[in-house]
């Protein structure tokens, strides 16, 4: 029997209410959050696709192992645990937990960056930008064309673009480059792979020329399911045995725990490198907490021990990434403008083609994220101009290429039929698209301003 | 009938098992650790007296609460909660939840310090004092005579000096990041600070336009001291008697691994909104949105209702009369040791105990290694390898006390492990003598203890 269908290879154990509300509701809600989704109440939020971050249901084992937590300050049996999961599965030597991924990302950019330093990588994501810049680096995207746009089939849109990558050792030299970062999957592209054969290549690359790749690993697992499906010679493999290849493939990596690793709360930096490692730990106690702790309680390094060896077993991910791609399916059929291929981790709507009589600087992707709360009660995100901030040099909007609303499904949270309420409520939205005016920013944080900048609707 | 006997208000309701070991093991354990405790793997510690921090049992209502967490990434309900509970705890408006409350420090002190910047406090903590340091500003104790004293009598130890005080303030002017108060005073033997004098500091502050700020870990512990030793001032309950030492406050760090019976959690609360928004930027950059900040939903419900459960009199009662058993059988035993004793940890004055060994062979290191070598119990020193400086020309500055803290977890031990304690300092006592001092072969720059490598002389 030929199967298509991709049924959870688990049964729901625990279960939590969800608040339904009415338009009117909906509506004075998202105007008291300045109509960005970052503010509204959860208990507000019908269906939370605002990230896929700290948000999944873990196992009956995980919660299990919750009750086996050891919260002695130093050297609690569930940080060796950690150890030998991080050792097993991603293969890297010394680890350092963090109670989150910025955590990891703080400190591994304070350690290898200098003033002055470039760091090309596969498209930025904001908080790795962010600090990298805090550490006086400059970020310079290294991604392949085909991540900007849309339409473009391209399988493995999260690829290196070697050729951009020579360019940029041969404009500031090697030494000027303490790393090229490398996210598995590019978040900001869509969710989208980065293939085998480009980061092979790109190690031969970066090899000759003495430079170090470092993993952003935080959603691993779901791009070794890409290669797995789509890449020649790589359906007869396991996605743990990839997993284990692509981070062979790099020197270090910081993790954010609360995506594939399946936990609420956790992420970590973990290097092959001896010095690297020691200067981490002294750091980490500074910023976070005790290395044999590192800013989390000991049941949350239990958890994540255990999701992470859930997280790279094939039928988890098939499961997993078979629900967001039925969403996918679902919404092209209805002809909405998704980026294309879907994403791993979410459905991206092509805020641009959606609401193409909005100017960029009317914030197309904010005022469809707010859209389609009032519609259904269902939170998305913007990733846009909003999301890209300001240049830090001339001080005017980052105007990115992609102008997307993301719409993120946690892991083993929602059922089918959630999904089906999420694409009939986007098909709304979308027949009366042209009665969406755009917003207008009424406050600015200074850093990473998404998460707290108000808008206003603009009269018609 | 009046019972002298002070029972735990709980019953036990989830074991932890212990791994036991024999002085053979521990002494291999010990070396392979290069005799710092911190290195030792937990499970071949028999009784972790290392801190009080995040080694809470937690009650039956949190683990439920814990089993309620929205894992929201904005807006959780869990943070409602905690935002609430917080605000009508420290009476300020706006609150930043940290994953602990080395991160509230940092967050704060990282924008109220700076090179030529001052902090002045009781005692700093060690993760106070690098945060402080970190940022370029220097970080000055300003405890009362009585509290360096560690035989002292002196109801309210953990004082600040209100006259050295003004001096330095006005030495200052325009330098001075902020003035903290940290109760109970941890580094000096986990000594309360008396209402009167927090309303001295916060009137000198005032006038001085210098924010003053309290690090409350422990303020609910501080609050019994307040009830029972200041008692023709106050008649309030516990929770009261926070409330009013927080009005006197302009903000409030809370490592809430604590007094708020959590494994992991931390705040930051302000009065300024203007302050509270800078915060805000550094907050999301390195800890997490502003509804969760590094912390799970359910840790955060857990958190929420740990600050209730801790002014309940009855459980601060066990706490602090729990702590006192110990150190009162230590003193009987004839143990030097900070008296009277705090609320959360018996301190031993290891220089009094190791008189032959001088402060730069480290002799609290010295004793917390007999006391897991002897024992199985993990300690913390709290002396010169915690506080020690190094001069220009190499030599030790050492720290004003050389103690051992035995810090007791809040609901975690019995009386029978206390007792077990007691007689292995017994053995300790017997044997002072023939114990050598420990030199330092390898350290870090910063936070030396938690990492350094000894070898024993």
């Amino acid at each position: 029997m030929n199967k298509t269908s991709w049924a959870e290879p688990f049964k729901i154990k625990m279960v939590e209410p969800l608040a339904i509300t009415t338009r009117e509701q909906r509506m004075s809600a998202v105007a008291k959050a300045g109509y960005n989704t970052f503010l509204l109440p959860s208990e507000l939020v019908y269906i939370d696709l605002l990230t896929d971050s700290g948000t999944s249901a873990m196992s009956d084992r995980q919660w299990a192992g919750l009750m086996l937590g050891d919260e002695a300050y130093a050297g609690s049996r569930n940080y060796y645990h950690l150890e030998d999961a991080v050792k097993r599965y991603y293969g890297y030597q010394y680890l350092v937990p963090t109670h989150q991924g910025r955590g990891a990302e703080n400190i591994l950019s304070r350690i290898l960056i200098k003033p002055g330093d470039i760091v090309p990588g596969n498209m930025y994501f904001t908080t790795t930008k962010l600090h990298q810049e805090l550490a006086g680096g400059t970020f310079v995207d290294i991604i392949v064309d085909e991540a900007h746009d849309t339409t473009s089939n391209f399988p493995f849109k999260g690829n290196v673009d070697l050729a951009k990558l020579e360019r940029v050792i041969g404009e500031h030299g090697a030494e000027r480059i303490p790393y090229v970062s490398i996210a598995t999957t590019v978040n900001m592209a869509g969710g989208q792979p980065i293939s085998l054969a480009n980061l092979r290549a790109l190690r031969d690359l970066t090899g000759r020329h003495g430079i170090r790749i470092i993993h952003d690993m935080t959603r691993v697992a779901e791009n070794a399911f890409m290669i797995q499906q789509l890449e020649g010679g790589q359906g007869g493999r396991s996605v743990a045995e990839i997993v284990l290849e692509i981070c062979s493939l790099t020197d270090g990596a910081t993790m954010s725990a609360k995506k594939d690793a399946l936990v609420n709360i956790g992420g970590f930096l973990a290097t092959n490198e001896w010095e690297v490692f020691e200067e981490a730990r002294n750091m980490v106690v500074v910023y976070e907490g005790l290395h044999t702790y590192g800013g989390l309680a000991g049941r949350d390094m239990e958890a994540m021990a255990i999701g992470i060896q859930e997280s790279v077993q094939d039928d988890h991910i098939r499961a997993r990434v078979g629900q967001v791609f039925y969403l996918g399916k679902k919404l092209l059929e209805m002809g909405i403008p998704i980026v294309r291929p879907v994403g791993t981790h979410g459905i991206f709507l092509d805020a641009r083609a959606f609401l193409p009589h909005l100017p960029q600087t009317a914030f197309p992707a904010q005022a469809l994220a707010a859209e389609l709360y009032i519609d259904s009660g269902v939170r998305a995100m913007e990733r846009g101009i909003v999301s890209a901030g300001r240049d830090k040099n001339t001080g005017d909007h980052c105007r990115p290429e992609l102008e997307l609303v993301r719409l993120t499904i946690p892991r083993r949270v929602y059922t089918q039929a959630h999904m089906d309420v999420v694409a009939e409520s986007v098909q709304r939205v979308h027949e009366r698209r042209n009665a969406i005016t755009g917003l207008r920013m009424t406050y600015e944080p200074r850093y990473l301003r998404f998460f707290q900048a108000r808008f206003e609707p603009l009269t018609p | 009938m009046k019972h002298r006997t002070i029972i735990e208000p709980f019953r036990i309701k989830s074991v932890e098992p212990i791994g036991l070991s024999t002085e053979v093991e521990r002494t291999e354990h010990l070396k392979e650790a290069h005799y710092n405790p911190f290195l030792l793997r937990s499970r071949y510690v028999i009784i972790d007296l290392m801190t009080d921090s995040g080694t809470s049992a937690m009650s039956a209502h949190q683990w439920a609460g814990m089993m309620e967490g929205d894992e929201a990434y904005a807006g959780s309900r869990s943070w409602e909660r905690l935002l609430a509970e917080v605000q009508d705890l420290t009476g300020m408006a706006h609150v930043l939840p940290t994953h602990q409350g080395r991160a509230a420090e940092r967050i704060l002190y990282g924008h109220l310090g700076g090179l030529g910047k001052v902090f002045i406090s009781n005692t700093h903590f060690d993760t106070t004092r690098a945060n402080i340091e970190f940022t370029g500003a220097k970080a000055i104790d300003m405890p009362i005579v009585e509290g360096r004293d560690p035989t002292a009598k002196h109801p309210f130890k953990g004082n600040m000096d209100i006259g050295a005080l003004d001096r330095l303030l006005k030495e200052h002017t325009g330098q001075v990041g902020a003035v903290i108060l940290t109760v109970t005073n941890n580094s000096g033997g986990g000594q309360p600070v008396s209402m009167a004098n927090a309303e001295g500091v916060a009137g000198i502050c005032k006038r001085h336009g210098v924010p003053f700020l309290l690090d409350c870990c422990r303020i609910a512990e501080n609050s019994w001291f307040v009830k029972h030793r200041e008692a023709d001032k106050e008649r309030g309950s516990y929770r009261q008697i926070a409330q009013r030492m927080f009005s006197l406050a302009d903000g409030a760090v809370m490592s809430a691994k604590k007094d708020a019976l959590v494994n992991m959690g931390g705040f930051l609360a302000l009065r300024d909104g203007t302050l509270a928004e800078a915060c805000t930027n550094l907050l999301i950059i390195t800890e997490g949105f502003t509804t969760y900040g590094g912390l799970s939903g359910r840790d955060m419900e857990a958190l929420a209702i740990g600050l209730q459960e801790v002014f309940d009199p009855h459980y601060l009662d066990y706490r602090i009369r729990s702590t006192t058993f110990l150190g009162e059988k230590l003193h009987a035993l004839g143990v030097p040791l900070m008296r009277p004793i705090g609320g959360h940890a018996v301190y031993i004055d290891a220089k009094a105990l190791y008189p032959h060994i001088p402060p730069s062979l480290y002799p609290g290191q010295a004793l917390v290694c007999e006391l897991y070598r002897l024992g199985g119990i993990r300690s913390v020193e709290i002396g010169s390898v915690m506080f020690g400086t190094y001069l220009p020309d190499g030599s030790l500055e050492p720290s004003a006390m050389e103690l051992v803290r035995l810090a007791i977890p809040r609901r975690v031990y019995t009386q029978s492990h206390m007792e077990y304690v007691a007689e292995t300092f017994e053995e300790i006592l017997r044997t002072r003598e023939q114990v050598t001092g420990f030199r330092i072969i390898k350290e870090p720059r910063f936070l030396r203890h938690f990492t350094a490598h000894f070898e024993p002389v």
